[in-house]
């Protein structure tokens, strides 16, 4: 080709490309980063979105704005009534539901949207609020925003503390697969600066049925995460000590197929962070090992006749069953087929440290 | 009958490698996972091993005829049916070759639309990518190679990216090993047939390798990487996903991709989907130089008169399609034909080639 013709090509194409598609300038839109949902009364639902206002040497600016419907998809439609600029969903990080309306209304329709929108990650935090989720978006925390403190939050507690794993993609995943049922964070709003982790809520078909206490999540987190970390305080007749759980995995065994039951193994790799008594020895942290181990087996057998009375199966045990014996009906698993389950725990407790002080 | 090419038109027999391979690795896998597991279920990458396996026997096939006849496909056709007959089928194959382009340029579309800008318009976008298809085959098959190859190099760091899923990933899914009955499984490979078809394009452009007998072993291991590189990806997203979910996903390539998180780029499908407009770029170019080398071999007509005029009708048939449905109707119908031409027509045009030849060297000997 000639060189005037390249020049034509290149000046067409350029010409061709810019009229396109739509521009979307990052100042002249309102980047949503949480959403949050209340019941109001009668099938309504309202939304409050949440976006930041970057200032110059300041923290960003958490701004709210609220509206109510009938029909939830029309929310974000009736929120761009009172904005200025086009409300966007591409940075998102959490989505909060209120405790009632994720208890009477369900949550399903709602998360449909997000799994849909090709523009919201699958990483996204979904939490229920122990209130009103209008409220709790509307303190101040943190220098960097609410959004982004409530998703760090949730994420120092998955990779440090005792929340299990939990994101969109692992609450789709759990609703999805057959013989397993979601579940959530619950989080509280205590004053105006502070939120706190309380528990975790139990879902089946979508609406919240059970909640356990912040306690209960590191034995809840045992048995549902592969790997898991956390802190527990461990009491023995000498004193208490704190045991950091450093590594701990679990195993699932089919060890009868009629009828049902599944062994499993905790294996809890700890160091003592704290003591209250005189000297840790090897004698200590046997009995530490030992009563940790005990508590692992009541709390997750406790935590199993939860499941049972109330229908649901968050760790996945049908799934499990499925795995492992061929052509397996889950139909009938939540109704009928989980009470019949025998859920053995086989703790496997091991102190390693005691931290520099012997 | 044969067919002779310029030494310098010529490309060396590694280079197939790249041409067969990028041929394969196109469209299909960005949601071949959902429609292999509909049948099979989570035992769906048995069906890939065994369509991977079928691949081979074809591609076997095809080499035998290409030995046999030393040429191209219009040649075996003329060598078994005669001219008439050959010119008919050629028509197919321009048509075939046609729609195959069209389906790789509409389904970017789509994707692009989805995923990025609703608003973009079709025609334009096609415009400007047939415009840069056009220019490569200017260049000639040397320079459609080029393509392909680069077509691989450059983007392959995309397969690295799956990993990341892997945080989320419950192997487990995969278990019972054939939960399903063998029918289901070979239901499976067959819905296959529009991720692995391409390779037939070697037909065309069999004339164009320098040292044939060596570029053999090089298409055959193309072949083999992608069936590994769709096993690779089906079990990946097999862990990824119920069997429930990913019967909801129409991409669950790219859907796998939403889970990245990088503090510089908070929504890595951009990146990802705007590369794979260099993933697709030589798979058109290579079907577009496929139909117009036919219509050349056909009709003797300079394939730079041909190319423009193909591509024109590419561009205005890739407009025509406006919804999720019609795309998916193409698709569905791409992999059809794909389906009984190379499963089943190519191996019975072997045995129409090696009786022919029996046939014909018995009328020499008499």
């Amino acid at each position: 080709m000639k060189w005037v013709h390249k020049i034509l090509v290149i000046a067409s194409i350029a010409f061709f490309l810019n009229g396109c598609v739509k521009k979307e300038i990052l100042d002249d839109i309102n980047l949503i980063e949480a959403i949050g949902f209340d019941y109001a009364g009668d099938g309504n639902t309202s939304g409050t979105i949440l976006y930041p206002i970057y200032q110059p040497d300041q923290p960003p600016e958490n701004k709210t704005l609220t509206a109510k419907a009938l029909i939830k998809k029309s929310i974000l439609q009736d929120i761009q009534l009172q904005a200025a600029n086009p409300i966007v969903t591409g940075s998102m990080e959490a989505v909060l539901f209120a405790k009632e309306l994720a208890t009477k209304e369900g949550v399903l329709e709602l998360i449909d949207a997000f799994q849909r929108d090709p523009g919201v990650g699958s990483g996204l935090y979904l939490a229920v609020v122990d209130g009103e989720a209008r409220e709790l978006m509307d303190g101040n925390y943190g220098v960097r925003g609410n959004a982004t403190f409530i998703s760090n939050l949730l994420e120092n507690n998955i990779e440090n503390e005792d929340l299990p794993k939990t994101n969109l993609q692992k609450f789709l995943f759990s609703y999805y697969q057959e013989g397993q049922t979601p579940f959530m964070p619950q989080l509280k709003k205590i004053s105006d600066e502070k939120i706190e982790l309380n528990g975790v809520c139990f879902f089946k078909h979508g609406k919240v049925v059970e909640t356990i206490s912040s306690d209960q999540m590191f034995f809840f987190r045992l048995l549902v995460d592969k790997y898991s970390n956390g802190l527990h305080r461990v009491k023995i007749k000498d004193g208490e000590a704190a045991v950091r759980s450093i590594r701990s995995t679990h195993n699932f065994d089919l060890s009868k197929r009629s009828p049902l039951e599944i062994t499993v193994k905790i294996k809890v790799q700890g160091i003592v962070n704290e003591y209250t008594g005189n000297e840790v020895k090897p004698e200590q942290i046997k009995q530490l090992e030992n009563a940790f181990g005990e508590e692992i087996k009541k709390q997750s057998q406790e935590l199993v006749d939860i499941f049972k009375e109330q229908k649901i199966d968050p760790v996945g045990f049908g799934h499990f069953v499925k795995t492992r014996k061929r052509k397996y009906d889950l139909s009938k698993w939540l109704e009928s087929d989980l009470k019949n389950l025998t859920v053995k725990v086989v703790p496997d407790v091991t102190i390693t440290e005691a931290g520099v002080i012997e | 009958m044969s067919v002779s090419i310029p030494e310098n038109k010529k490309i060396s027999p590694f280079l197939v490698f790249f041409v067969v391979q990028k041929m394969q690795f196109g469209i299909g896998i960005l949601g071949f996972q959902r429609i292999i597991a509909k049948t099979a279920g989570y035992d769906a990458w048995i069906s890939i091993i065994l369509a991977g396996i079928a691949v081979h026997i074809v591609l076997w096939a095809l080499f035998k005829m290409l030995e046999t006849v030393n040429g191209d496909m219009i040649s075996i056709h003329t060598f078994v049916f005669g001219k008439i007959v050959s010119k008919i089928f050629g028509l197919f194959f321009i048509l075939y070759y046609l729609l195959l382009t069209v389906t790789v340029i509409r389904t970017y579309v789509e994707i692009v639309q989805v995923w990025m800008f609703t608003d973009l318009t079709t025609f334009w976008f096609s415009l400007i990518f047939l415009i840069v298809v056009v220019y490569i085959i200017f260049g000639g098959f040397r320079t459609v190679t080029g393509m392909a190859f680069f077509g691989i190099v450059l983007p392959f760091y995309v397969l690295a990216l799956f990993l990341f899923t892997l945080p989320y990933a419950e192997f487990d899914n995969l278990l019972p090993i054939l939960d399903h009955s063998i029918s289901d499984i070979l239901l499976g490979s067959k819905n296959m047939s529009l991720t692995v078809l391409g390779f037939e394009s070697l037909l065309i452009f069999y004339p164009f390798i320098k040292d044939q007998k060596k570029s053999k072993k090089w298409a055959h291991l193309a072949v083999f990487s992608t069936t590994m590189i769709y096993v690779y990806l089906a079990i990946l997203t097999f862990a990824y996903f119920p069997e429930n979910q990913l019967q909801k996903n129409i991409w669950p390539t790219l859907t796998m991709w939403k889970i990245i998180m990088m503090p510089f780029v908070e929504r890595f499908e951009y990146i990802g989907i705007a590369n794979w407009c260099l993933i697709i770029l030589p798979n058109a170019s290579i079907a577009l130089w496929c139909s117009s080398r036919i219509a050349k071999r056909l009709f003797s007509i300079k394939q730079r008169t041909t190319v423009p005029i193909l591509a024109f009708i590419c561009l205005i048939a890739t407009s025509l399609l406006f919804t999720r449905k019609q795309v998916n109707l193409l698709s569905d119908l791409v992999g059809q034909i794909g389906f009984y031409l190379n499963f089943f027509y190519f191996p019975l045009l072997l045995v129409a080639t090696l009786i022919a030849k029996k046939v014909k060297k018995n009328e020499v000997g008499s």
